[in-house]
């Protein structure tokens, strides 16, 4: 029998102060020692096998380190913790390689945009136009403020199709139960895997070919719409599937009539998920350059008319990466930097619009 | 059983869904002012009769039904009826509290005004009287335009009553309003429907046999045997249900030696 303590001193109920020690960081030396051992030797073996025979590290990488990476993982694994540990010290040691292969990857497309357009990156890029630049005009003239403009134009237009019928195919798709569901859902889907060029020659064909139809922003608005819509529906679709239903039943149950309850209860609700839809869609076409070159043509100066040719980023990139001397790959690259730029102000801001009110009120 | 003054009635009510039968002639009466509650075991579908009765039933897919529920007298399933209407006078609180997550606690209180496209004649007032007839004023007066997520899961849920309340129903539908609640909470719940029932007619459904005997005046057990469709096996003043219940099946659900 154990003599198990029912109830405390009565003379000291009060709190106790924190011991400094937490049992589950106890430190395990022998323990830390192989895994330190299991995660270091395998790189050092394939740094020393790269050094001694001018392998390519790429194939040592995948050849040399993953195998032995997983036999010592494995091993170590299956010392410690015994069988179930195997299966641990796999799913680690893939998850970390490959997450690792993907950041890499990532922060190299990154650093390259970052590193070469730096170069160009002035206020002037940023603020002047294209006007009587040539391809060897020195990078202290001409920028890309025309490109801004036209591509915030453009895909702003498009942002402003495209949003309400992404919303109304996700409301579709989510509120009713039409058995075309399915179908449409399939569509959408498959548009998602429409080429953007195609996009760009049916409005090409179908409005500036057959109808005599001016080159203009618009049209480029247009071309852009069909590649945007599948994004916008189905992430909307997913945001507003999150609600719970018992929100929609609760609105329901109060009387009201459907398209009340999903104004007031249900859009609110799904918010941050609806503005994640806009800016994934935003994201998706702001860097289409073939359905631009088919529908909007180019333009060296700045244009505010949405019914005349204009600039974009896309197209300034293209037009200046066909030339080979170093002054245009640089605006090429700069461009491409700004590109970058205008996406990380877009996700930032939506980031704080979602969060704004929800932080406010809480205070 | 014959009963004075009905407020509301199911007659011959069957549901079902798909193809499956899940609910076989029902018929309750409920009287004006009296709490009635339903209590059976899980699957004999006490929520689902509950939810024929305010036409919540048919936003389910798949969702059938035949006979009819009569409000004063009227077929609320009757073609010329609109279901949002019938809402409007039949209210009902959930069994999970689910107050509307981006509207404070008195926008909770006014949404059914919104939602039903109307205006209150008094906001403040009606706010404070809701949660008051929800006895729960005292513990949020202060923070009004809190988020109603702040509040405790006990608190949120007479929150919602307070919702119910404030469009102002003749009749209140329940759903185990209690069952993800701790006992003091689950107290406020019974004394809010005690305090209720002078002035509205109350349908609760229930798990807690004590809760039935505390606060209902009548008493229908719902049973579903053997893959049948469920029915109503017993009904009658609460009183005589849990203390000489004719049909020995209730005598042992009400006594726990079975459900």
């Amino acid at each position: 029998m154990t003599d198990v303590r029912v109830s405390m001193d009565p003379g000291n109920l009060g709190p106790m102060p924190r011991p400094a020690s937490e049992p589950w960081k106890a430190k395990n030396p022998r323990r830390s020692a192989k895994i330190l051992l299991a995660s270091t030797l395998p790189a050092i073996v394939a740094i020393a096998i790269g050094f001694f025979s001018k392998l390519d590290y790429a194939v040592i990488m995948m050849l040399v380190f993953l195998p032995l990476q997983i036999i010592s993982s494995v091993a170590v694994g299956r010392n410690i913790y015994g069988k179930k540990g195997m299966a641990d010290a796999l799913l680690v040691v893939f998850t970390i390689f490959f997450a690792t292969f993907v950041g890499v990857l990532l922060s190299s497309v990154i650093w390259s945009v970052i590193s070469q357009g730096a170069h160009a990156m002035s206020l002037q890029f940023i603020s002047q136009n294209n006007v009587y630049i040539t391809p060897t005009t020195s990078l202290d003239y001409g920028g890309v403020g025309h490109a801004i403009l036209g591509t915030v134009l453009i895909v702003g237009f498009t942002t402003l199709l495209t949003v309400p019928l992404g919303l109304l195919v996700a409301v579709y798709l989510t509120e009713t139960r039409s058995k075309l569901r399915n179908t449409v859902r399939t569509l959408v889907q498959a548009m998602s895997g429409l080429p953007s060029v195609v996009a760009g020659l049916f409005i090409y064909s179908a409005l500036i070919v057959q109808l005599h139809i001016h080159y203009g922003g618009w049209l480029g608005s247009l071309a852009l719409l069909p590649l945007m819509l599948p994004t916008v529906a189905r992430v909307a679709e997913e945001a507003l599937r999150l609600v719970p239903q018992d929100l929609r039943n609760g609105a329901l149950a109060l009387g009201a009539p459907a398209y009340r309850a999903f104004l007031q209860v249900t859009l609110p609700a799904a918010k941050t998920g609806l503005i994640t839809a806009v800016i994934l869609g935003i994201a998706r076409v702001i860097g289409e350059t073939a359905p631009l070159i088919l529908t909007v043509n180019n333009f060296n100066g700045t244009v505010i008319d949405l019914s005349q040719p204009m600039a974009a980023l896309p197209t300034y990139i293209f037009q200046f990466i066909a030339n080979s001397n170093d002054t245009s790959t640089s605006r090429a690259w700069g461009a491409a930097l700004m590109v970058l730029i205008l996406v990380a102000i877009l996700f930032t801001a939506a980031r704080l619009v979602g969060r704004d009110k929800r932080a406010a009120k809480r205070k | 059983m014959t009963v004075e003054n009905p407020h509301l009635q199911a007659k011959d009510v069957n549901v079902w869904f798909g193809e499956r039968h899940v609910l076989r002639d029902v018929n309750l009466v409920f009287p004006a002012n009296q709490v009635t509650a339903l209590i059976g075991p899980s699957g004999c579908g006490k929520s689902t009769f509950l939810r024929t009765l305010n036409r919540m039933h048919e936003l389910i897919p798949s969702a059938g039904f035949a006979g009819e529920v009569l409000l004063d007298n009227k077929d609320i399933y009757a073609p010329e009826m609109d279901p949002t209407n019938v809402r409007l006078s039949i209210g009902m609180v959930f069994q999970k509290p689910n107050p509307f997550p981006t509207m404070s606690i008195k926008e909770n209180v006014l949404s059914g005004l919104k939602l039903s496209g109307r205006k209150a004649g008094n906001a403040a007032e009606l706010v404070e009287t809701s949660l008051k007839r929800a006895s729960i004023w005292n513990e949020v007066k202060d923070r009004l335009n809190d988020p109603a997520l702040s509040l405790s899961g006990g608190q949120q849920q007479r929150l919602c009553i307070a919702r119910s309340l404030a469009m102002n129903p003749e009749v209140l539908l329940m759903d185990e309003p209690c069952s993800a609640l701790d006992p003091g909470s689950t107290r406020r719940v019974e004394e809010t429907i005690m305090e209720l029932s002078p002035t509205m007619t109350i349908v609760i459904v229930t798990h807690n046999m004590q809760q039935a005997q505390r606060i209902s005046d009548q008493t229908a057990f719902f049973l579903a045997e053997d893959g049948n469709p469920g029915r109503v096996v017993e009904f009658g003043a609460t009183e005589q249900v849990f203390n000489q219940p004719i049909d020995p099946r209730t005598n042992d659900y009400v006594n726990g030696h079975f459900g």
